[in-house]
């Protein structure tokens, strides 16, 4: 009887060494972010918090914090919006799997790969702007002006990460039933009222899972910002993740760097939350 | 309801349909063109960029630098051939290669015995256990990566392989044991019972019966660690050197010089892209089931 008890230990051990292995680097990083550690300038020294006061103070971290918001907030809405469209268009005839599969081949490609595609397609003489020329537009910087920076980074998500919201929302979809929008229908209800009162209310666990994913994601974005922009030009699309990047490895300052990782760590915490606790209560349920 | 069966029934007496049905037709077909319409133009935003890279490996140089972009020109193959004969590609494509595969064989001899303790087992602390190795997945990659560069260079794991399987455990990981747990919990604790009772132990249980039940899911959740580990960045960008820079990190060598190579770099591109799409076009459905296991059922 008592091996029985022991068993599933054993059988996470491995598993659990390697939580145990993370949080080594986790808390020396959370205790790095209280300390003014330069790698170039020996030990580190306890500084009561004056990092995070640094941070927010100086204006540098605040932008970042703020173009961090943005950037989830913007990506999340868009990517929801046109990927339950896409996905109810998909579910309305019986022509999806094609089109499915090349809605979702973005979603295939390495996020840096892809970044770079357009980083191609995005300069001053590149294909979209012959293309906006042509149909008598004028030429845009896209990825080099300090305005349209981020939109770019944020064209450049969309178009790898909505085939994410579509696969999910799809699956989402098979839940509803087909009946109760028809019988709906016969009451006299529109299709916007038939979406409203019914579709998006069964949606709500399958959308709780996407927020939360394409949310902690964009959070933390750093793979298509990073590539595309490195956080330019000057600080238009420096997300926190970003701006630790530079900080750490750039300017050897680990302290600042882990004040800013802390910080994202506890908005994409608070997103896994609500992830969690949605699994949660289904389960019980 | 009664209304919609005495329209059928209209329609099928008189062979062609009533003027009502007649009208809800022309609008049902308007309504699939403008599905199929709207679907196209997405379709073609989304296949635009890669078939624009695709032909842009074909070019030769002096077609790639023109401006209006050329669309219409004498394909070549010049491009694959530098690519595929130099090491500048070669390496990092095999380092990928060696990198993800061997993360993946250690993330299957952790995270499968571990999704199964957590799947088939109560015990003290165990959503504690799985909260944990999901949170994993959750936390920005620096905060754990840029501890870990000054604990790799002390230990001499910086630059190399074994450092890097390792550390991709922090993608694979989560997700593998996540999505294999509720693969496991789907299906009837009874089959095992069934096994037991027939005097086999549990290891039997698992070998005979649940294993085989789960290989799809399995499959599933290791080409979905696949996709991830191939598509990393920010890991190997801080802890891979010279000797095992991996794919993405290895590709941005066509452009962080002064000149940028277009055409090996567009041919890297397209080389780069096809495990991806390869692995996932055949587990796409499993995949989705895993994600949404236990929130979206039937």
């Amino acid at each position: 009887m008592k091996h029985k008890k022991r068993l599933p230990y054993l059988l996470a051990l491995p598993a659990l060494a390697v939580l145990v292995a993370i949080l080594y680097p986790f808390l020396t990083g959370a205790w790095w972010s209280f300390t003014s550690y330069r790698l170039n300038r020996g030990a580190p020294e306890f500084n009561w918090g004056k990092n995070y006061l640094t941070l927010f103070a100086t204006g540098e971290g605040l932008h970042a914090l703020w173009i961090t918001l943005f950037y989830a907030v913007v990506v999340v809405v868009i990517e929801c919006v046109l990927g339950i469209g896409l996905a109810m268009l998909l579910n309305y005839g019986r022509y999806g799997s094609v089109f499915r599969l090349l809605i979702v081949l973005p979603l295939l490609l390495p996020p840096v790969i892809a970044a770079l595609m357009w980083k191609v397609m995005l300069t001053e003489n590149g294909v979209v702007n012959w293309l906006i020329t042509a149909l008598g537009g004028e030429k845009q910087l896209w990825l080099n002006g300090p305005d349209s920076a981020l939109w770019s980074v944020i064209l450049i998500d969309v178009w790898i990460f909505t085939p994410f919201v579509v696969l999910l929302a799809q699956a989402g979809l098979k839940s509803v039933p087909q009946e109760l929008i028809e019988a709906s229908a016969m009451d006299g209800a529109g299709p916007i009222r038939n979406f409203f009162s019914i579709t998006l209310p069964m949606l709500t666990p399958v959308l709780v899972v996407i927020v939360a994913f394409r949310g902690i994601d964009s959070l933390k974005m750093f793979d298509i910002i990073y590539t595309t922009t490195k956080g330019g030009p000057v600080d238009a699309t420096t997300n926190l993740h970003v701006l630790a990047y530079l900080d750490g490895i750039r300017n050897l300052n680990f302290g600042m760097a882990m004040a800013g990782l802390i910080v994202l760590w506890v908005l994409c915490n608070i997103l896994a939350n609500l992830l969690l606790k949605s699994r949660r209560k289904e389960a019980t349920a | 309801m009664t209304a919609l069966n005495e329209l059928d029934t209209r329609t099928l007496v008189s062979g062609r349909p009533g003027p009502v049905a007649g009208r809800r037709k022309r609008r049902k077909r308007i309504a699939h063109t403008i599905v199929i319409v709207l679907l196209s133009a997405w379709s073609l935003f989304a296949l635009a960029p890669i078939v624009w890279i695709l032909m842009m490996s074909l070019k030769r140089p002096e077609d790639i630098v023109v401006y209006p972009p050329k669309f219409f020109f004498l394909p070549t193959i010049d491009n694959y051939i530098t690519v595929l004969s130099g090491s500048e590609f070669m390496t990092p494509f095999v380092n990928s290669l060696i990198v993800t595969a061997g993360s993946l064989v250690l993330t299957l001899l952790i995270g499968l015995p571990a999704a199964y303790a957590l799947a088939r087992f109560q015990f003290k602390g165990r959503e504690s256990i799985a909260l944990g190795i999901l949170s994993m997945r959750f936390a920005p990659e620096l905060l754990i990566i840029l501890p870990l560069y000054l604990l790799f260079q002390k230990t001499g794991l910086y630059d190399s392989y074994l450092g890097l399987i390792l550390a991709y455990q922090l993608v694979t990981l989560p997700m593998l044991v996540w999505m294999l747990r509720s693969f496991i919990e789907d299906l009837p604790v009874e089959l095992e019972e069934a096994v037991a009772v027939d005097g086999g132990n549990r290891w039997t249980a698992f070998r005979h019966v649940l294993f085989r039940l789960i290989a799809p899911g399995l499959g599933a959740s290791l080409m979905l660690s696949f996709i991830w580990a191939w598509n990393s960045y920010t890991l190997p960008l801080v802890l891979a050197g010279k000797n095992t820079q991996v794919i993405t990190t290895g590709i941005q060598q066509y452009i962080s010089y002064q000149s940028i190579d277009w055409g090996p770099m567009a041919a890297a591109t397209v080389v780069s892209i096809i495990p991806g799409i390869l692995f996932a076009v055949f587990s796409l459905r499993w995949i989705v089931g895993g994600l949404t296991a236990g929130t979206v059922k039937g």
